[in-house]
């Protein structure tokens, strides 16, 4: 049984070209699909505009999608604002790349963590206060940094006391954006390493969004590779990091700079990512692609089941 | 080595009295490419920084950057000038805030051929396609004419390179080139600058915090902490056999790419304060393999291999080594 489902979600948004220009319709999100089930970790990748926050943010219920439907524990995710997803939101967190920023800068890290707490209305003053002094626990930070300010904290410790904060509530489902790319390696080991220990001693259910593969490999038990707006490869990320079948994960996948001989063949792509707001037609990536044919100008490959197992969009892989 | 271009000897700085760079030495080969690596507050980019002399006031200075037989740190304005761009060119994480913003970029280009090279008019702006044509940027007519928001990051970084090229320098340093670009931008450029690099036949320093970069762009690796280089090794062999345990420590905090996944070990703690700097070994307070010893003193280099050494006492213990 999942725990979160998206079905078909688009999340669409207007822009203008220019100051008089015409409304344009911009597809940030194109006819997703997806599950996580609980305890389980679904890594999202792709670059920067491709979709991975506005998939995020859909998930959380922040935004609403155009088209199709979310489902939260089976039951159909409440529009945002409203009292029934306000009580939704407590099983709903969220932690994002920039801790400092998702902080009150007056408040301390107690008091921090103590707010959802509050908000949704749970235990009395002192199971508040036991209740945070084992949250500040469980993400490691000693008990005399609960009365410092964020800025009296490292980048690592502030993150630790934005994830506390997100788990104060006891969610069942975390979206992860980005958690530890602004963390130095050292310290980016600690917070993953935590994580996934808490995952387990938990069994939260993760969406992880980063646009770093190594970070992502070592997180998820799935991953979605994203191209403006679309899933073009999905399934176990040992599969998917080793042999990538569509060639944008293959390309993305031999970008990463590794120390020693590499695996896969370097394949540079040539040129930006398109504007999502001037999508190409046919396979959006068709115009970068190294092994394009006509097709991919004219149709949009669909989503399909390959040989072993994982999910594909492109018109040269074959059909399981 | 053969005669180095750049000699930096003893560098230090300070501001307000806070160590940032307690004493590097370091050489630069003509045409090589030396990757500097470490996390963020190191001394990575203040070495390069106070060697051209772009620190600001507040920072104290001492030691020696010598360029050929020329003294950098003592030199005046004017010498440097005709450094800065001309024969050491820098380029950095944010291309966007380091071009104008109200200027078009054929322009900005032109402007560094006047000052290095002394080209005006036609002359300039034939230099300036062929300089576009060379990092790659598409249509260069065309785009000579643009604003940098007209441009993606990528372009901006090959219209920054385009710069740096300008003044024929002898030397790139290269901090955090693609640090804000994303994977597959990032493979060009870095392939850009690697093809530069051999067509020039300019040295290369590339500072870094993703080791995977520097691996792949460097023969030669210096690893920083806390303000001092802790390991200097050619990059296979420093990949393949690190030696002090900071370096260590980072490997192996990193994710890998491929093979059996493994729980991530990371380094505990965090890099000290400079206002609470450790006596000895900086990074004594997180090492497994510290003693008493480690505490009474900076350690100096140790040779381990050729070109390889690293500042710990404990690298030749038998612990380090089968490690």
């Amino acid at each position: 049984m999942s725990l979160l489902s998206l079905d078909g979600v688009s999340r669409v948004y207007s822009t203008r070209r220019g100051l008089f220009g015409r409304p344009m319709p911009v597809r940030a999100v194109d006819h997703i699909s997806f599950s996580v089930a609980p305890g389980r970790t679904l890594g999202i990748v792709g670059e920067s505009g491709c979709g991975k926050s506005t998939t995020g943010r859909v998930a959380l219920g922040i935004e609403r999608p155009s088209d199709g439907g979310v489902l939260f524990n089976g039951v159909p995710m409440p529009p945002p604002g409203t009292p029934a997803w306000r009580k939704m939101r407590a099983r709903l967190q969220l932690v994002n790349q920039d801790p400092l920023g998702a902080m009150d800068r007056r408040l301390t890290v107690a008091a921090q963590v103590e707010e959802p707490l509050e908000i949704h209305g749970i235990g009395d003053r002192s199971e508040r206060r036991d209740r945070v002094a084992a949250l500040l626990r469980d993400v490691g930070l000693r008990a005399d940094l609960a009365q410092r300010h964020p800025h009296e904290l490292s980048g690592g410790q502030r993150q630790r006391a934005v994830l506390a904060r997100a788990l104060a509530t006891d969610p069942a489902l975390l979206v992860a954006d980005e958690p530890v790319s602004a963390l130095d390696v050292s310290i980016q080991a600690q917070v993953i390493n935590m994580l996934t220990d808490l995952q387990e001693a938990r069994g939260i259910a993760m969406l992880f969004i980063s646009h770093d593969l190594k970070v992502v490999r070592q997180v998820s038990h799935e991953v979605a590779v994203m191209y403006l707006g679309r899933i073009v490869e999905q399934g176990d990320p040992e599969a998917i990091f080793a042999d990538p079948l569509h060639p944008y994960s293959r390309a993305l996948v031999s970008a990463i700079p590794v120390p020693g001989p590499r695996r896969i063949e370097r394949v540079v792509l040539t040129g930006d990512p398109p504007n999502p707001a001037d999508r190409p037609s046919g396979c959006a990536f068709h115009p970068r692609c190294p092994v394009a044919v006509a097709a991919c100008a004219a149709t949009v490959p669909d989503l399909r089941e390959a040989a072993d197992g994982r999910l594909v969009a492109c018109h040269l892989v074959d059909a399981a | 080595m053969a005669t180095p271009l750049v000699s930096i000897r003893d560098l230090r700085v300070s501001f307000h009295g806070l160590p940032a760079l307690r004493g590097i030495d370091l050489d630069v080969a003509p045409g090589e490419a030396v990757g500097l690596v470490g996390e963020s507050g190191c001394g990575k980019s203040v070495t390069w920084l106070a060697a051209l002399g772009l620190l600001p006031p507040t920072a104290t200075v001492t030691g020696s950057v010598r360029l050929g037989s020329q003294e950098l740190l003592a030199a005046p304005p004017a010498v440097l000038d005709h450094i800065r761009g001309g024969r050491i060119a820098m380029i950095f994480q944010d291309p966007a805030s380091a071009l104008n913003p109200v200027k078009r970029v054929g322009v900005q280009v032109a402007e560094a051929l006047r000052l290095h090279r002394g080209m005006q008019g036609a002359t300039a702006a034939a230099e300036v396609l062929r300089l576009f044509d060379q990092v790659g940027i598409p249509d260069a007519k065309r785009r000579v004419h643009i604003y940098p928001h007209e441009m993606s990051g990528g372009q901006n970084q090959r219209v920054m390179i385009a710069m740096a090229l300008a003044g024929q320098p002898e030397l790139l340093v290269a901090d955090e080139p693609t640090t804000a670009l994303d994977a597959t931008i990032q493979a060009q450029i870095l392939d850009l600058l690697r093809r530069l690099q051999q067509e020039t036949g300019m040295a290369l320093v590339l500072i870094s915090h993703d080791l995977g970069v520097v691996a792949e762009m460097c023969r030669r690796v210096c690893v920083m902490y806390a303000g001092r280089i802790v390991e200097e090794a050619p990059s296979d062999e420093l990949f393949a056999h690190p030696r002090h345990p900071y370096t260590c420590g980072l490997l192996a905090a990193l994710p890998d790419m491929v093979g059996p996944k493994r729980r991530l070990e990371a380094i505990p703690g965090g890099v000290p304060e400079p206002w609470n700097m450790p006596p000895g070994c900086a990074f004594a307070p997180r090492c497994r393999h510290s003693t008493a010893a480690c505490d009474a003193a900076m350690p100096g280099f140790v040779p381990v291999g050729p070109e390889h050494a690293a500042a710990c006492i404990h690298v030749q213990s038998a612990a380090l080594v089968a490690a």
